[in-house]
């Protein structure tokens, strides 16, 4: 197996502690960190697929995403100023009233698994604030704003159709326990996930389009 | 008629139940012991017995563990013993006095006098360690993992004990949730390895000590850890979300366990709620999951409603479902 093909398997299995040594050797092997870094993304996008399908759960998630962020590390300093292998930032967070953050961090993991930079408002953010997060970052493609409860779907509508006012052009992103393909057209999304690896999916998809 | 405890019964063995078990009805809930966990008020913050803190801002549904920096108990999982200290459990016989005069005011031939756990020991561990950390420490440090439940086993076990030599219980209302709408949070097999004998120990030791139903609460997707379930002892599953087929699960496991949920609290207890929404939920859980090894009730973990006026209208929507049914 080519070392890069050991770094793919290792991530997909999460062993964080392998990854970085991989990761090196398939340097040292000759393969570009461009191409050691798509590995890898490609590794999430299974991981992404199988959890959507119900065949790997949370755990297994987060491990494989915290073995792909060791194996990031090891090629950071040489893609520095690099930005043709980035997507673009998204900005994300969990809309007005809402403090659950379990899931949009989920999200937020394997939205940067599939290639973006990450700015993470973090819960209860209102919609000025996407507004603002969006002026002040360069190169932000996506929006994601997540909604876990029912009472907080008036806040999710507001930032969508906030955001959209203020850069009609944005696109934008939503999810959360009580929202439906329906109800992301109905407020004005472009995308709708119904869990975080289908939310990478789409992700990919509304900025590649 | 039946009792609400002998119609109970008739309807977890398949039996000849009279109507539609209401809910919480079965249960008188015991909660004013001393032993009973600290929780939050709306609009506070408060560290409880474990030094967890929790928040419970304005506005919102329930409270929150906090888990910055500064207030996240377990820091590193392989130093947890230095961090996690069970509370006492010994407290005075006048400190039980409330708790005792309520048990003994319930007419035990109507109702379960049912002591009431939270958290379980999936919530315990993430609210000492937050959910990333706990749900990755179980592949990267599974010995310490299994050591800090086994922890937290001991603790449950010398809870029962105090409840059962007080209380003299006839049910346990156990919550712990195990996962989101659409799944379980763990697989079942990592389930079946580090929660499985864990809850055994726990649900049977209250069995053998007089304890006759084990209800456990969680309001979510959990229909792969079913089988988990009934190994552990539990007769009721409280919680269950349609986004489980209930009525697959009844037929194919009701005689051994029972579902207790099908209406969904985020889909009734809103602020625009309408009795009408309420009656249209109720019909059709009454309708699709029927008269036996079926509770029809809300989600949610307690016999309340978030917006006033709910949890009554449900009531009374079973009723009429159970004049149109039996």
């Amino acid at each position: 197996m080519s070392k890069i093909a050991e770094v793919k398997a290792k991530v997909e299995a999460g062993k964080s502690k392998l990854v970085p040594g991989l990761v090196q050797e398939a340097l040292d092997e000759g393969n570009s960190p461009g191409e050691i870094l798509q590995a890898m993304v490609d590794s999430m996008g299974i991981v992404g697929d199988k959890f959507s399908s119900g065949e790997i759960f949370v755990p297994e998630m987060l491990i494989a995403a915290k073995a792909m962020s060791k194996g990031v590390e090891v090629l950071k300093p040489l893609m520095a100023g690099d930005g043709s292998t980035s997507l673009g930032t998204c900005i994300i967070g969990t809309v007005a009233g809402d403090l659950h953050d379990i899931g949009k961090n989920l999200v937020s993991m394997m939205i940067e698994s599939a290639g973006f930079d990450m700015i993470d408002l973090g819960v209860d953010v209102p919609a000025d604030t996407f507004v603002q997060a969006v002026k002040d970052n360069a190169n932000v493609k996506l929006v994601a704003c997540s909604g876990l409860l029912t009472t907080t779907m008036p806040a999710l509508k507001e930032a969508v159709q906030t955001i959209k006012v203020a850069y009609p052009e944005m696109k934008v992103i939503v999810g959360g326990a009580p929202v439906t393909p329906e109800y992301a057209a109905e407020v004005g999304a472009d995308g709708y996930a119904p869990d975080a690896g289908s939310a990478a999916v789409k992700a990919k998809e509304l900025v590649t389009a | 008629m039946l009792t609400k405890r002998q119609n109970l019964v008739e309807v977890m063995r398949g039996g000849n139940p009279d109507r539609f078990v209401k809910q919480y009805e079965p249960f008188a809930l015991m909660m004013k012991t001393p032993i009973s966990r600290i929780k939050p008020p709306v609009g506070g913050t408060v560290v409880n017995e474990w030094g967890v803190t929790l928040s419970w801002p304005e506005g919102q549904l329930g409270s929150f563990p906090v888990h910055d920096e500064e207030h996240i108990v377990v820091k590193d999982i392989t130093k947890w013993r230095d961090y996690v200290k069970a509370p006492k459990l010994d407290y005075p016989e006048e400190a039980w006095v409330t708790a005792v005069a309520e048990a003994n005011a319930v007419d035990r031939s109507d109702q379960y006098v049912t002591v009431f756990v939270a958290p379980g020991l999936f919530e315990h561990v993430h609210y000492l360690m937050s959910m990333e950390e706990a749900l990755m420490a179980y592949y990267e440090e599974p010995e310490e993992m299994h050591a800090l439940i086994d922890y937290l086993v001991d603790f449950e076990l010398r809870l029962a004990k105090e409840f059962i030599d007080h209380l003299h219980p006839d049910a346990v209302f156990h919550h712990d949730d195990w996962g989101s709408q659409i799944n379980s949070f763990i697989s079942p097999a990592m389930f079946k390895e580090f929660f499985e004998p864990a809850y055994k120990k726990i649900y049977s030791y209250y069995k053998e000590n007089g304890v006759e139903l084990i209800v456990h609460h969680s309001d979510s997707y959990a229909a792969n850890l079913v089988p988990s379930m009934i190994e552990m002892g539990i007769d009721i599953w409280q919680g269950v979300m349609n986004t489980n087929n209930i009525p697959e699960l009844i037929k194919e496991y009701g005689d051994k366990i029972t579902f207790m949920g099908g209406i969904h609290s985020g889909l009734v207890d809103f602020p625009g709620w309408t009795p009408e929404i309420v009656a249209e939920y109720v019909k059709k859980t009454c309708e699709e999951n029927g008269k036996l090894y079926f509770i029809p009730s809300q989600t949610s973990g307690l016999p309340i409603d978030s917006f006033p006026g709910v949890y009554e209208t449900i009531n009374q929507e079973i009723d009429k479902m159970s004049e149109k049914m039996f």
